[in-house]
């Protein structure tokens, strides 16, 4: 192609005006957003919830938001490649907890990106025992412990799963110290691994869900994949705005009893230990605070109008929105508290 | 239930087993990309329309694998590389089209026998499939690893390279999420920024067998003038019911096998072709026709991979546990909707377990029918001209490559240094069939070797365990000894 002068005032004309909405954008959300999350399972409830979200904020900005399930240390990678706001991220509380269990992969993410907005909890995290268990609660569990029986607990170390059993461990350090190692860790994967672990007896007590084992609580003691829930680690306050039917055969009213405060944990002899699994935004550190307000006002508008509730109940998710502010201040007391039990465990404080 | 089977709802079976064929056919797009792709769109289906789309789905994904397994020797899936063993040679004899009916027919009787099998037995099945321990599943897996003996033209070097294999899938972090320590291992100083998550499965597969495939073309060379018109798609050979004629049992074990491989969570899809095609290779006749071009290999290969279809969902709909990755998906598609799975599920939904059931019958018989018809046109693709063809073929793959984790570049060089190591591999006598076998099968191996010696203290535990596992220990005796039988006649056939 032969380059006039023409040719060349036309493509400088057209990259301007092409150019110019970018510009004027510039504080804004790009039309094209990737939201990549900590996990690499579009099955789970990071994809879900990060799904629910993305929907509605792309429909009240009139934006793309493409989620991708890239697991944490992609996404993290990722996220802090781009500071342009075309990245974003959703991950929940393992983020934190990843670098408190000095996990690989995991930098401590107040100091190293932006804490966003909080957008929901998953109430589910839960500990069971098997259905014929001589267990019936956290209390015979820890006196157990206290007796010299050693207790085998399977979880997925250094995260939501363990922070749990650190609390059980904690609270045996609290009730009688030196109990706490007669609470043993069997490190397992994935939720099918823990209960496999079960019916293996290799574990007494496995990390499991509501959502995941609920059914299992119905088989009874008759069945050898039978299980019964010791401990929901979840707040009362949490568990009380779930909807009034519960999962399954198992309502709400029922939940509540292996939750604070029915279902003791005790964190420091007076207060119990409770866990919320909270998923919220992280941000990469150098985007334009414009951005983060942007995110913020629209979801404070998506939650006013009240829709986004109820696809987040339909999905036995608790609707948690924190601006960015309230959400950092927020998460840093839950990882200050948390820290806490981690050191007493080890010794370290 | 008829209630339930609505214009739509057989529509979206139908239009998601064709979506699904295309995805499995295009080499680096799979069932599972296909599932997750469209499980977003399900919530506004409704459950049933919804599982009807995501069905079908994952049954012509399972299935287009064969396609350009068997025209190009690229698997379409990791689940139909044994299809490639016996396809591509046949494919190059001129038999492509034979080759595809017969992996066609083959597909639909495992699929068949499999859905049979998961709406007869699926909650008794769930409770044996409990009874596997980290020590039968380590087991099975090494009852796998033993195909590699039988796969090699030199068993030294197919052992070696099988080993390689292992060697290579082990780099990187040993994946907490299934039971490892977090660490890394096996990585270079300086390369863990690219190497922490390892080599990802589908990049490793489509390198060594795409294109490594066009390295080596490209290395001898297009004679002017040179189309693929020597090529004849199927005139020399063509298809007859008959070719199944003895085959029964071959058909029925790699059914049977495929099946219980996916009633089995964390087994893996690929390890069920793998022992069908393993042990129709070891019962057969004519074992040494086996990577040749043998009919009954891609039998045992498609009937294998199909089977998994019904048994992934045993454990998914009996005890809430997918069976396979695809599987883990269809979750989602139940959590959107609110409806839990768990050992109460068929007997709390029967009409949802009554139209999954459905679907699956009908996503067979489409896949069947439309694979059938469109033969003689998916069989064109041998026709199209290589500089043309292989061009696309690197675009594809390319986009696989970079698609599969959701845009991770990495995974494009590793599709890059994997092609490289496959055109190399050849020039240094490795052989690819065992290596990337080794690859798939590793890191399975390596978990369930270190948590039964972790929960049950010593080696003795491998015989001991069950009677599963001495059922195990012959099968895996008897592979072996076929193999070497086997390695001993093809040395004596070389030497005279």
């Amino acid at each position: 192609m032969k380059l006039t002068r023409r040719t060349i005032l036309a493509a400088a004309s057209l990259a301007a005006f092409i150019a110019q909405p970018m510009m004027s954008a510039a504080q804004e959300l790009p039309r094209n957003v990737r939201l990549v999350i900590g996990s690499t399972s579009t099955g789970g409830d990071t994809y879900q919830n990060s799904a629910i979200v993305a929907e509605a904020l792309a429909d009240h900005l009139g934006i793309n938001i493409k989620v991708d399930a890239v697991g944490a240390s992609e996404a993290f990678k990722a996220l802090k490649r781009d500071s342009r706001g075309t990245t974003l991220m959703i991950f929940h509380d393992q983020s934190y907890l990843g670098h408190l269990y000095g996990r690989r992969g995991y930098e401590d993410p107040f100091a190293n990106y932006a804490i966003g907005p909080t957008v929901a909890i998953n109430p589910g995290n839960a500990y069971l025992v098997p259905a014929n268990s001589p267990h019936e609660s956290m209390e015979d569990i820890l006196k157990a412990a206290e007796a010299g029986e050693r207790v085998r607990v399977a979880i997925q170390p250094g995260g939501v799963s363990e922070i749990g059993f650190s609390a059980m461990k904690n609270a045996a350090r609290v009730r009688a110290p030196g109990s706490e190692e007669n609470i043993v860790a069997v490190n397992t994967g994935s939720q099918s691994d823990k209960n496999q672990a079960m019916w293996d007896n290799l574990a007494d007590v496995i990390n499991g869900s509501i959502q995941a084992n609920e059914q299992f609580t119905q088989l009874g003691d008759g069945d050898a994949k039978g299980m019964k829930f010791v401990w929901i680690t979840a707040r009362d306050a949490t568990l009380q705005q779930a909807p009034a039917e519960g999962m399954g055969n198992t309502t709400r009213d029922q939940l509540l009893k292996f939750a604070s405060p029915a279902t003791s944990v005790t964190l420091d002899g007076e207060q119990d230990f409770t866990f919320d699994k909270e998923f919220f935004f992280l941000f990469n550190p150098d985007m334009d605070p414009a951005i983060i307000d942007q995110i913020d006002t629209a979801l404070a508008e998506i939650f006013e109008k009240g829709d986004i509730q109820k696809r987040q109940k339909g999905s036995f998710f608790i609707p948690n929105f924190l601006p960015s502010k309230e959400a950092k201040a927020h998460l840093e007391a839950k990882r200050d508290t948390y820290r806490n039990v981690i050191a007493e465990i080890s010794g370290s404080k | 239930m008829f209630e339930l089977v609505t214009p739509l709802f057989l529509s979206l079976i139908v239009g998601g087993t064709l979506v699904g064929i295309i995805f499995g056919a295009i080499p680096g797009m799979t069932a599972t990309m296909a599932v997750a792709i469209c499980l977003p769109i399900t919530y506004s289906l409704g459950l049933e329309n919804g599982l009807a789309l995501l069905l079908g789905l994952y049954v012509g994904g399972i299935s287009g694998g064969l396609v350009p397994a068997i025209l190009l020797g690229i698997p379409g899936t990791p689940s139909s590389i044994t299809t490639t063993f016996d396809g591509y040679p046949m494919s190059k004899k001129g038999e492509g089209e034979k080759a595809l009916r017969i992996g066609i027919c083959a597909s639909l009787v495992g699929g068949l026998i499999s859905l049979l099998i998961l709406f007869l037995f699926a909650p008794t099945l769930a409770d044996f499939a409990i009874k596997f321990s980290y020590v039968e599943k380590f087991l099975i897996i090494f009852f796998a690893l033993t195909v590699m003996a039988a796969l090699s033209s030199d068993m030294l070097i197919g052992i070696f390279s099988g080993i390689l294999g292992i060697f290579v899938s082990l780099i990187g972090t040993y994946d907490i999420s299934k039971g490892g320590n977090g660490e890394l291992r096996l990585v270079p100083e300086g390369t863990e920024y690219w190497l922490e998550g390892g080599f990802s499965l589908l990049p490793v597969l489509i390198g060594l067998f795409g294109l490594a495939a066009i390295l080596e073309q490209a290395e001898i060379g297009m004679p002017k003038g040179h189309g693929i018109k020597d090529i004849k798609v199927g005139k020399k050979s063509t298809f007859s019911i008959g070719i199944f004629k003895g085959q029964l049992i071959n058909l029925l074990r790699s059914s049977g096998i495929g099946t219980f491989v996916g009633i089995l969570p964390g087994v893996g899809g690929s390890a069920a072709s793998i022992l069908a095609y393993s042990n129709a290779k070891t019962f057969s006749r004519n074992p040494e026709r086996f990577g040749e071009g043998e009919p009954a290999g891609i039998m045992a290969s498609e009937a294998g991979n199909n089977g998994l279809t019904g048994g992934a969902l045993v454990p998914l709909l009996s005890l809430g546990i997918p069976g396979d990755s695809t599987t883990a998906l269809l979750i989602g598609a139940f959590t959107l909707q609110g409806i839990q799975v768990g050992p109460l599920f068929i007997g709390n939904n029967p009409d949802t377990w009554n139209a999954m059931i459905f679907a699956m019958l009908v996503a067979n018989l489409a896949m069947f029918a439309m694979m059938y018809v469109a033969i003689r046109y998916f069989a064109l693709v041998v026709t199209i001209p290589k500089h043309i063809l292989f061009p696309v073929i690197l675009m594809m793959c390319v986009i696989g490559a970079y698609t599969i984790n959701y845009g991770i570049m990495f995974d494009v060089w590793t599709l890059l240094i994997f092609g490289l190591f496959g055109w190399l591999a050849t020039k240094l006598r490795l052989e690819v069939a065992p290596f990337i076998i080794g690859f798939i099968l590793g890191p399975s191996a390596e978990v369930y070797f270190v948590k039964s010696l972790e929960s049950f203290g010593d080696v003795t535990i491998f015989f001991t365990k069950s009677w599963i596992a001495v059922v195990l220990w012959v099968l895996i005796a008897a592979s072996i000894a076929g193999s070497i039988i086997l390695s001993k006649k093809h040395g004596e056939a070389t030497d005279t």
